[in-house]
């Protein structure tokens, strides 16, 4: 099906952070997003939606760099973070893993200690000297709302910890390498009501130090978290506007049908 | 399920006629008697095999026990006496005169070959999983693989032979004299700084040993890699480490347990090989190694190279004092797998969640 997108020019370049441009991304004979062309607004939070296999995940990964290792992975176009681009050699992948941080759709703490856990990416990437570890964790678990929970296993595994707890884990260790940019894929999408509410004002108080990408199924989280939403559709982007305008006055047919529950 | 039988008792429904029904609930209910009690002889069996194993030899050996007492453990003699002289009895045994047995060098080398082997295998099985999942394309992976597989089946008898031939003499040209050279005298080092010999000895036993499993330890190590769930190596990979932080801080230690346990089972076989060790020791009785160099021998070695001669002694004590040897291996194995999973018990809280994540 054809989309014939309408999106719309929200952001200058000079106002972004990421920027798509061109982008069309296949896993062998299949191509999953096709000439994608936005810019992912500096201190915003940005939603992705659309129905499943519409390409958002994809796309989010393309952001950072998780498609590399896909097998039949294959590329054409361009995506520039602050202006430049993520894919020359120029861009030391570890860094740009580091300034374009991610949360998964189910949390993945590392065998190690909670602690550890926290300063994983701090020690990879030799931000602080040993010493200081102690104060980071802390200090992003505080941020995280889990330090009271946590404060007397801090050396204990994290496997024992719920879902959220861990899910809040992973928020801490991501938040603990400073990133510019925070992608996020259904990151409640395993959590229950409660913890998932904790884990959308935690979002919305990144904004705008933190821009956020954050895909999502849940309409209402988009609405709940975001201030502009990219519509997806068959690979294609079908609109992409302010949450608000997309929500209550969507210009494309497509996202008109998605918002009212029609499709998807 | 319950739906069906509430139907199948409703009036309404009187279901099939109930004499079948009968014989099939009986047919059932015998399956069911008899799968319990397969499975319960299928658990124990284990246990009575071992049970039996360490009863006969200890039975066989307990004259061995009684006369060669804790000299078995710190003497180095073994003399099997004199099988034309007269018989006497020390604790009620008929033993030749002059035979004493200390099992000392046996255990001593037992032990040292398969440290050095275990200590050569782990790293290079380890990083030959790494590789064999990680590193290298499928299309070398898969067969490098089921060459890995094919390796842990052959005879270790093989691996004698081999040893023998063509790679003792090799290191004993080529490589040990290096290795000595550059050895300083300072102890623990200077074991390796001394005349190098022919190339039967301690560390070709090492070597071989290790050669040998490597290929159980690697096709372990390798299942276990591929079950770390990829969404937490993605995390890792996500928060910008490299290949080897991921492989050193998440898939390494999700699988740590897995990794001690499969080394474990290379220890085992270290400790019982027996043919190999008895070709390519120097099969040397009476002496502990020198150097790493120096020829030695096993208790599955002498075993097996003794029992021919220890026939000759009429009154059993040879054969029995060979059976406590093998009382004594035994046990080492059993203590080597306590304590296993004793690190495993200690190490383990921090490793990946079982059947949780």
């Amino acid at each position: 099906m054809a989309v014939a997108p309408t999106s719309t020019a929200l952001n200058e370049p000079a106002d972004s952070v990421l920027c798509a441009k061109n982008l069309t991304v296949g896993f062998g004979e299949a191509t999953i997003l096709n000439d994608i062309t936005v810019n992912i607004g500096r201190g915003h939070a940005t939603a992705l939606i659309g129905p499943t296999g519409s390409g958002k995940s994809t796309f989010l990964r393309a952001l950072n760099r998780m498609n590399d290792r896909v097998s039949g992975y294959r590329r054409n176009g361009e995506v520039t973070l602050e202006g430049e681009s993520i894919f020359t050699s120029g861009m030391d992948l570890l860094d740009l893993r580091r300034k374009v941080g991610m949360l998964f759709q189910r949390p993945n703490p590392f065998p190690m200690s909670i602690r550890d856990n926290v300063v994983a990416g701090v020690k990879a990437h030799r931000m602080a000297k040993r010493h200081q570890f102690n104060d980071i964790a802390e200090a992003r678990l505080t941020q995280v709302g889990l330090f009271d929970a946590v404060k007397d296993r801090l050396n204990k595994s994290p496997f024992q910890l719920s879902g959220g707890q861990q899910q809040l884990l992973c928020l801490a260790r991501a938040l603990a390498v400073e990133p510019d940019v925070l992608l996020l894929d259904e990151p409640t999408s395993s959590l229950d009501p409660v913890t998932t509410e904790r884990v959308e004002s935690l979002i919305a108080n990144l904004v705008p130090s933190i821009s956020v990408v954050i895909v999502t199924h849940n309409l209402g989280q988009a609405q709940r978290v975001s201030d502009q939403t990219m519509m997806f559709f068959d690979g294609e982007l079908a609109e992409f506007n302010t949450t608000k305008e997309l929500f209550t006055n969507p210009q494309h047919p497509l996202s008109s049908q998605y918002v009212r529950g029609h499709i998807g | 399920m319950s739906l069906v039988r509430t139907e199948a008792a409703s009036p309404s429904n009187p279901g099939p006629p109930s004499d079948s029904a009968s014989v099939r609930e009986r047919l059932r209910n015998a399956e069911t008697v008899l799968w319990h009690r397969g499975t319960f002889v299928a658990a124990v069996l284990p246990f009575l095999g071992l049970a039996f194993a360490i009863t006969v030899v200890a039975i066989k050996g307990w004259p061995a026990i009684l006369v060669n007492g804790t000299h078995f453990f710190t003497g180095s003699t073994w003399q099997p006496g004199s099988t034309y002289g007269s018989t006497v009895y020390p604790h009620g045994v008929a033993t030749p005169q002059g035979a004493s047995y200390g099992a000392w060098p046996l255990i001593l080398g037992t032990v040292q070959s398969s440290a050095i082997a275990l200590i050569l295998a782990v790293p290079i099985s380890i990083g030959a999983a790494i590789a064999l999942t990680e590193r290298l394309p499928r299309s070398i992976a898969r067969p490098a693989n089921f060459a890995v597989e094919l390796l842990a089946g052959i005879p270790s008898v093989l691996f004698g032979l081999w040893g023998i031939l063509t790679l003792g003499p090799l290191l004993a040209r080529d490589v040990y004299p290096h290795i000595a050279s550059i050895m300083p005298d300072v102890p623990v080092l200077n074991f390796f700084n001394s005349p190098t010999g022919h190339g039967e000895g301690l560390f070709t036993s090492g070597i071989v040993l290790a050669i040998m499993i490597v290929p159980i330890i690697t096709a372990t190590t390798v299942e276990l890699f591929r079950q770390v769930p990829s969404l937490n190596q993605e995390g890792a990979r996500a928060l910008g480490m490299t290949d080897a932080e991921v492989t050193h801080s998440v898939t390494i230690p999700w699988v740590r347990n897995g990794i001690i346990g499969a080394s474990i089972l290379g220890l085992a076989r270290a400790l019982g090989e027996t043919i190999a060790i008895a070709m390519i020791s120097g099969a040397i009785l009476g002496h502990t190694a020198q150097n790493i160099y120096s020829p030695m021998t096993t208790i599955a070695a002498t075993i097996v190279s003794q029992l021919d001669s220890s026939f000759t002694d009429a009154t059993g004590f040879a054969t029995a004092t060979l059976a406590e040897a093998a009382l004594v291996l035994a046990v080492i194995s059993v203590v080597v797998n306590v304590i296993a999973r004793f690190i495993v018990h200690r190490t383990g809280k921090l490793g990946g969640p079982v059947g949780r994540g």
